[in-house]
């Protein structure tokens, strides 16, 4: 029966699809995750308006595939390998030490910038993906309910934005029936505190209406429970803040790389969570996990753990060397095609007019 | 009746002021990491580690919840909702002509009036409801909204006392050291990402090269931003910023204030003393 999946679904999916993509370099793996995606917009996006910035995203990557390989080229070689096209080299001053344009191009040079920026537009891809199969609106909904606050701040600006330009058109037609002051920098000014005025009186009109249906949240956590929020997020950050610090510094020990960061990032997690069960709030039409849902996200858990794998044990395949025909293992080539389950377990997306 | 030059719309307590500042050690650990890699032995190839994108939504998620758990009150709710929506139609109608931005011009505005806690929210929210419009959102909004937050933040915590054309300039000073401040951050973590990463025994471009110290990379990154975006980009949106605030600031502070005057209801806390207790009093009405 056809009906949107939820948003929060895709977005996981998409993020499975995207740590897969990060973990290889290899052009082949990622062409494949790219068509994946593609395939599954083109057959499971809505009719509604965000879900036509798929193209825009596709473009921004093809962007950034170009930019990576020109800066290559620009920036010179200094890649020994084949040369392809030799440019002469152009020394910049001494300021720029080290530095210099141009160069004699080689294949490598050539390869490994576009190996690196397919990586990076395979990532843009992913995210655009998600842009466009979730609906942005429900996604807000399914904020966890700690910040139920910024989802009603976001849910107010994107509702009161057509309002403003209503705003915008009303001061405007006042105005040219009014003389006043020419200048550019009045003109502005008379035009822009009208609108200000008019949009902070909205403002206090819909907290009106708010306060009458119960929305904002007066601090009814118990002193005792913000303390066990305040330590759990701060003790959980700390962690986190170690965790990082070791992930970059490789000579720490590791131990408190991975587990330190997992663990710090739990915590506080946990405590998003104990600053959540102070808000008891029902959902109108809340969307719920139904089988497909969870039948998406496990096809983006296992890709992104194939390719994790792969990564892991099978480095020539998800690094290839830039001097010979990438190589493709049965694993990767699994990683890369299996997203693609995606589009057959999801319900087709509803389409206006069709019968519900 | 003249308007104070600040009320806290969003109060922070210790913990909350605590909370934002590990959240900012980490954030910046997560911009700057090119600067913090130490390779050990036998490493022979670095990726840009991937995870941070991940982590960073995460950190910025808890941060708001941990500010947000003594309650807002509906009107502070429906200020930022606002603010952010011109904000974000702002933001709509800058991009794409070169450099000139007006995000931040309202942003430090309304947390110069606000205060910190609201200008740190509105930062997260102007960026998040400007993707949300626009379809922007990609890997790069984490750390937009990070640092637009503290751009926020930063703002309400300038000296309270400056009034009139003092604090005018102050705010245009600010803005113009925030817009490059932020371009640089925002290039610092897009730098290994566009970049790549240098391969050992390969010198002579500008990517970053993690067997070199942090004073080599910071070199390095310097003529990297200098040529592609600080002498273009970044002063554009400085310019714009220290003029907007100039030029329209008067207006549009003193238009705030009013707003902050009905729109808050100041607890009985306000003032340098210690921090508010977490219970926010009904406003009378």
């Amino acid at each position: 029966m056809p009906r949107d999946l939820h948003p929060v679904a895709w977005w996981l999916w998409a993020i499975g699809l995207a740590a897969a993509a990060s973990l290889t370099t290899n052009p082949l793996v990622l062409l494949t995750i790219v068509a994946v995606v593609a395939v599954v917009v083109a057959a499971r996006r809505t009719h509604h308006a965000w879900a036509r910035s798929f193209r825009f995203y596709l473009w921004l990557a093809a962007v950034v595939v170009v930019l990576r390989v020109l800066w290559r080229v620009l920036l010179g070689g200094g890649y020994p390998g084949d040369v392809v096209l030799d440019l002469p080299q152009v020394p910049l001053p001494d300021a720029v030490r080290g530095v210099t344009l141009l160069g004699p191009v080689t294949s490598q040079t050539l390869l490994a910038g576009l190996y690196d920026g397919l990586r990076l537009a395979t990532l843009v891809i992913c995210v655009g993906a998600a842009n466009s199969l979730a609906n942005p609106k429900r996604l807000l909904r399914s904020l966890p309910p700690a910040l139920y606050e910024l989802g009603t701040v976001l849910v107010v600006a994107v509702t009161v934005l057509p309002q403003l330009t209503q705003s915008i058109q009303r001061v405007r037609a006042a105005q040219s029936l009014r003389a006043g002051d020419t200048g550019r920098v009045r003109r502005l000014r008379r035009f822009l505190v009208p609108v200000l005025e008019d949009t902070f009186d909205r403002s206090l009109a819909l907290a009106a209406g708010m306060d009458t249906r119960g929305y904002g949240r007066s601090g009814a956590a118990t002193p005792r429970e913000r303390r066990t929020t305040g330590a759990l997020v701060l003790g959980g950050l700390c962690g986190t803040l170690v965790g990082v610090y070791a992930l970059l510094d490789q000579t720490a020990p590791r131990l408190l790389a991975g587990p330190m960061l997992a663990l710090g990032v739990a915590v506080a997690v946990a405590g998003l969570v104990n600053a959540g069960r102070r808000v008891q709030r029902t959902r109108y039409r809340a969307d719920r996990w139904r089988p497909a849902e969870v039948a998406v996200v496990a096809t983006g858990l296992a890709v992104a753990v194939l390719g994790w794998w792969v990564s892991e044990h099978q480095a020539t395949v998800a690094y290839p060397g830039l001097d010979a025909v990438p190589q493709v293992s049965l694993a990767a080539l699994v990683a890369g095609v299996l997203g693609v389950l995606a589009a057959v377990v999801s319900p087709p997306p509803r389409t206006p007019g069709a019968p519900r | 009746m003249t308007a104070p030059a600040q009320v806290r719309a969003v109060p922070l307590s210790p913990r909350s002021r605590a909370t934002i500042a590990v959240a900012s050690l980490l954030g910046l650990a997560m911009l700057c990491w090119p600067l913090l890699v130490r390779v050990g032995d036998g490493v022979s190839r670095v990726d840009p580690p991937f995870l941070f994108l991940l982590l960073a939504p995460v950190v910025i998620a808890v941060v708001v919840a941990e500010m947000s758990e003594g309650g807002m009150d509906a009107r502070v709710l429906a200020l930022l909702g606002v603010l952010s929506a011109v904000n974000a139609l702002l933001r709509v109608l800058s991009a794409g002509t070169a450099g000139v931005e007006l995000v931040f011009f309202l942003l430090i505005l309304a947390g110069r009036v606000f205060g910190a806690g609201f200008g740190f929210v509105l930062g997260v929210t102007s960026l998040f409801a400007s993707a949300l419009l626009t379809a922007g959102v990609g890997p790069w909004l984490p750390f937009q909204m990070l640092c637009a937050a503290w751009v926020g933040l930063g703002a309400g915590l300038l000296p309270r006392r400056l009034t009139g054309r003092a604090e005018l300039l102050v705010l245009a000073a600010y803005g113009v050291v925030a817009a490059y401040l932020y371009g640089a951050l925002m290039n610092l973590s897009g730098w290994p990402f566009l970049l790549g990463v240098a391969v050992p025994g390969v010198d002579g471009d500008l990517t970053f090269d993690p067997t070199a110290g942090p004073l080599d990379n910071l070199r390095t990154f310097a003529v990297y931003t200098l040529i592609t975006s600080t002498a273009s980009f970044d002063t554009g949106r400085a310019i714009t910023t220290a003029v907007a605030v100039l030029v329209l600031g008067p207006a549009v502070l003193a238009t705030l204030r009013r707003a902050s005057r009905r729109a808050v209801v100041v607890a009985a806390t306000t003032g340098t003393g210690p921090a508010p207790a977490p219970s926010t009093p009904h406003a009378p009405s």
